[in-house]
């Protein structure tokens, strides 16, 4: 067991800060302090994500010979660490964490030659086409239609939860192409490489925090080529799975952005009187809660060092469930404290003073103006990507096949 | 960074999982816990002779210089087999504190505890779990070339049946907690002796002037001496905590109930899934605690997170299983209850997890 402190890391940490102090605009910081959600206000972010790319850091975890680094654990970590502590607009999660180590590792080399340049210098940004209004948690049950024809496929049916399709110029998406035998055997895994084929309509879905962050996908008569499937027909299902591999909190896990929300909060918490007298941050109860959640946090982070280090936790078949499951519900509680320090300063509608770039003066703090919407966008993480419910299935079940749990 | 135990620690913790899966399975443990002794004897000088009384100690004081992971490595499965020998209380804090002076006395204690001939118990709590040193009122009077202490001490394991006891005690009421060495026997000393809830043997012990020989306590060296044993603590925990997701799930498989084992019903699955999850984020802190302490970067906040987090998880965990063992996991019988137990136990030892959370949250 070791854990590297060379001072080389700590030349490592300073080049990273200073370079977090210097490259981002004004607002690209200000699209970092005003995001609500996993995903990052658009504009700004892929400003970002090509500033990045410029410098060699966009995609950390990716093999080195595809425009990634051979950076170890520990810089991959300090690099996260820094990136929150500078609050800066988290990259988007589709392609860079999700297509794009797909394709590396199961693309063909002309799927690889033609789509991971866009990817990583951020000229391309990816939709996922997984859910559908009758298939969420039962993703397998997916019904949208593919039918080869000639040298294309023919696409009728919807996606919904389609984050981010209206900004996106390309799509992955898992489509039924037979009826046959186990609802699992009959989807195929598609690449689209456009978004405005003809008989394809995009219609944004305002959410509960006032943002249109999801959409839905309409498909009538899309004809798209088959050069676009990765791995065989109706083989979409494993290649889907394999997926999963990468869902492993990109390069420096979800610990530093969870921590620094319980930065923020220890802030907020100094400058808000508590009813009983004095300050929030120096009651008890509030020091017990807060340290609770910063305790499981770290817990969290020492889980996802362990992952990246390549300890035997993450051969675990339900390592992707239970990362998930501790990562969504974090989130949770950290975005409900936020709210709740900020109270009823919380409880204005600020939608404009929230765009990046508005001239509308916030009500109050930055942290009233995030506190909310943050709260509310972030009932969606026990939702998306496979429900907790469904998550604490798949961990149950593994420990039926493996007989025990430890 | 890598938290994989070292061919080394792998090979030490086969050896001792092997040694306590002839000798140390529940029936065998239970029958221990009902008679007379405190422990066995004949299981202490299998440690002395397997050298894991020797382990954390320098070479120098005739010990392996091992490390603390070194010390997690097997003491999880203290843990998993509910050990009632008191390794830690003995060897990681009165070891530890005697191995830090240069008197003759001291050395020919840590000589005898190394060797198995004496087992030295530590004599530190007051009562409220005393979480940091600070807490501790206990005085030591000067008193010829010696001094005298007066108090009570609580909950020191294995107490009554040490031949020598460390104590902690102030010089004078403004002195700093430092260290003390009392001979068993000693005049002014009455034990209590009583079993704890988890099979294992303490005493309250009472001092009445009772004649002491100043220990070398230097700096952070009581710090130093608790976050060690809190660290081993939570890796007995943490290996309770293994063997009860494993019985749990276990059990959950082959009960039937409704003509179904009760692992089919949803309700039952998600409490499993989250005694899953929370014995993986507790071995992942400990894993990385134990690690961070190695490599002497373990800050107060860190230890405080382990212990935080051990007790808690542990806790729930114990609950969770017996609520899902239903009426069996209610009984002596079953080795359920007793995992629970030893939980608790090391939850409230040393600060439970709301004093180490909100000494987290205070920053």
């Amino acid at each position: 067991m070791n854990i590297d402190f060379a001072p080389e890391l700590e030349a490592f940490r300073r080049e990273v800060a200073e370079f977090f102090a210097a490259a981002p605009t004004p607002t690209i910081r200000e699209a970092g302090r005003k995001t609500t959600s996993v995903f990052a206000p658009f504009k700004e972010c892929m400003e970002w994500h090509r500033i990045l790319f410029e410098k060699g850091w966009v995609a950390p975890h990716w093999p080195k010979e595809y425009g990634g680094t051979d950076w170890s654990v520990e810089q991959r970590f300090i690099f996260a660490e820094e990136y929150r502590k500078a609050d800066l607009p988290p990259l988007l999660p589709q392609s860079l964490g999700m297509v794009g180590p797909l394709l590396i590792d199961l693309g063909t080399q002309e799927q690889k030659d033609r789509y991971l340049p866009g990817i990583l210098s951020g000229q391309d940004f990816w939709a996922q086409g997984y859910s559908e209004p009758n298939s969420g948690s039962d993703l397998a049950s997916l019904s949208c239609r593919a039918e080869a024809e000639g040298d294309d496929y023919i696409i009728n049916g919807s996606k919904i939860w389609t984050t981010y399709a209206h900004h996106a110029n390309r799509m992955f998406m898992l489509v039924r192409t037979s009826s046959e035998g186990k609802k699992q055997q009959g989807i195929t895994f598609l690449l689209l490489d456009r978004m405005d084929y003809p008989g394809m309509v995009v219609r944004p879905i305002v959410g509960l925090d006032g943002f249109p962050e999801q959409c839905e996908v309409f498909f009538d008569n899309v004809r798209v080529p088959q050069s676009g499937r990765v791995g065989a027909e109706n083989d979409g299902w494993s290649v889907a799975k394999h997926l999963l591999k990468h869902e492993r909190g990109g390069s420096g896990g979800a610990s530093p952005a969870l921590m620094r929300y319980c930065e923020r909060a220890r802030e907020a918490a100094a400058q808000t009187p508590s009813p009983f007298g004095g300050m929030l941050a120096d009651d008890p109860v509030f020091q017990r809660d807060i340290g609770e959640l910063e305790a499981d946090i770290a817990s969290l982070g020492h889980f996802e060092k362990l992952a990246i280090s390549g300890h035997d936790v993450a051969l675990d078949p339900a390592f992707p469930s239970m990362n998930k499951t501790i990562n969504s519900e974090l989130v949770q509680r950290a975005s409900t404290l936020m709210m709740q320090i900020s109270g009823v300063d919380s409880l204005a509608r600020q939608l404009e003073a929230l765009r990046v770039g508005s001239n509308v003066e916030p009500l109050g703090s930055e942290f009233d103006l995030v506190a909310m919407p943050l709260y509310l966008n972030s009932r969606a993480t026990t939702i998306y990507a496979g429900s907790n419910e469904v998550q604490r299935d798949l961990i149950a079940r593994s420990m039926a096949s493996a007989g025990a749990g430890a | 960074m890598d938290f994989t135990f070292t061919e080394e620690q792998q090979m030490l913790r086969d050896s001792v999982g092997k040694y306590l899966a002839k000798n140390y399975d529940f029936d065998a443990r239970q029958k221990l816990v009902r008679s007379d002794a405190p422990w066995s004897p004949d299981v202490w000088q299998q440690f002395a002779e397997m050298v894991l009384l020797a382990l954390p100690f320098g070479e120098e004081q005739g010990g392996l210089g091992g490390s603390i992971t070194d010390c997690v490595a097997f003491v999880e499965l203290f843990g998993r087999h509910l050990v009632i020998e008191p390794f830690t209380h003995s060897v990681m804090q009165a070891g530890a504190a005697l191995a830090a002076d240069e008197g003759a006395a001291a050395k020919a204690w840590l000589k005898k505890l190394i060797a198995g001939e004496a087992v030295i118990a530590f004599a530190y709590e007051e009562g409220h779990g005393t979480p940091s040193p600070d807490l501790i009122t206990m005085t030591a009077q000067p008193s010829g070339e010696g001094y005298t202490l007066s108090g009570e001490k609580r909950l020191v394991v294995g107490g009554a049946d040490a031949q020598a006891l460390v104590v902690v005690a102030r010089k004078g009421h403004s002195g700093a907690p430092t260290l003390f060495l009392v001979e068993a026997g000693a005049e002014g000393l009455v034990a209590r002796t009583y079993p704890m809830i988890d099979g294992r043997s303490a005493a309250n012990i009472r001092f009445d002037g009772v004649r002491a020989a100043a220990l070398t306590c230097a700096g952070q060296q009581l710090d130093r001496i608790l976050a060690q044993t809190i660290i081993v603590q939570c890796a007995e925990a943490v290996g309770a905590m293994g063997a009860l997701v494993a019985l749990t799930s276990e059990y959950a498989m082959t009960r039937k109930q409704f003509g179904m084992p009760i692992a089919g019903f949803q309700a039952v699955a998600h409490r499993l899934a989250d005694m899953k999850i929370a014995y993986n984020k507790a071995r992942a802190t400990l894993l990385y605690t134990a690690a961070l302490a190695e490599s002497g970067a373990a800050r107060p906040r860190d230890i405080a997170i382990l212990k935080g987090q051990t007790g808690k998880l542990g806790r729930a965990i114990g609950e969770a299983a017996i609520q899902t063992h239903g009426g069996v996991g209610m009984t002596d019988e079953l080795s359920v209850s007793h995992y629970h137990k030893r939980l608790l136990a090391c939850d409230a030892m040393f600060g439970d997890h709301s004093y180490h959370f909100r000494k987290v949250g205070r920053g």
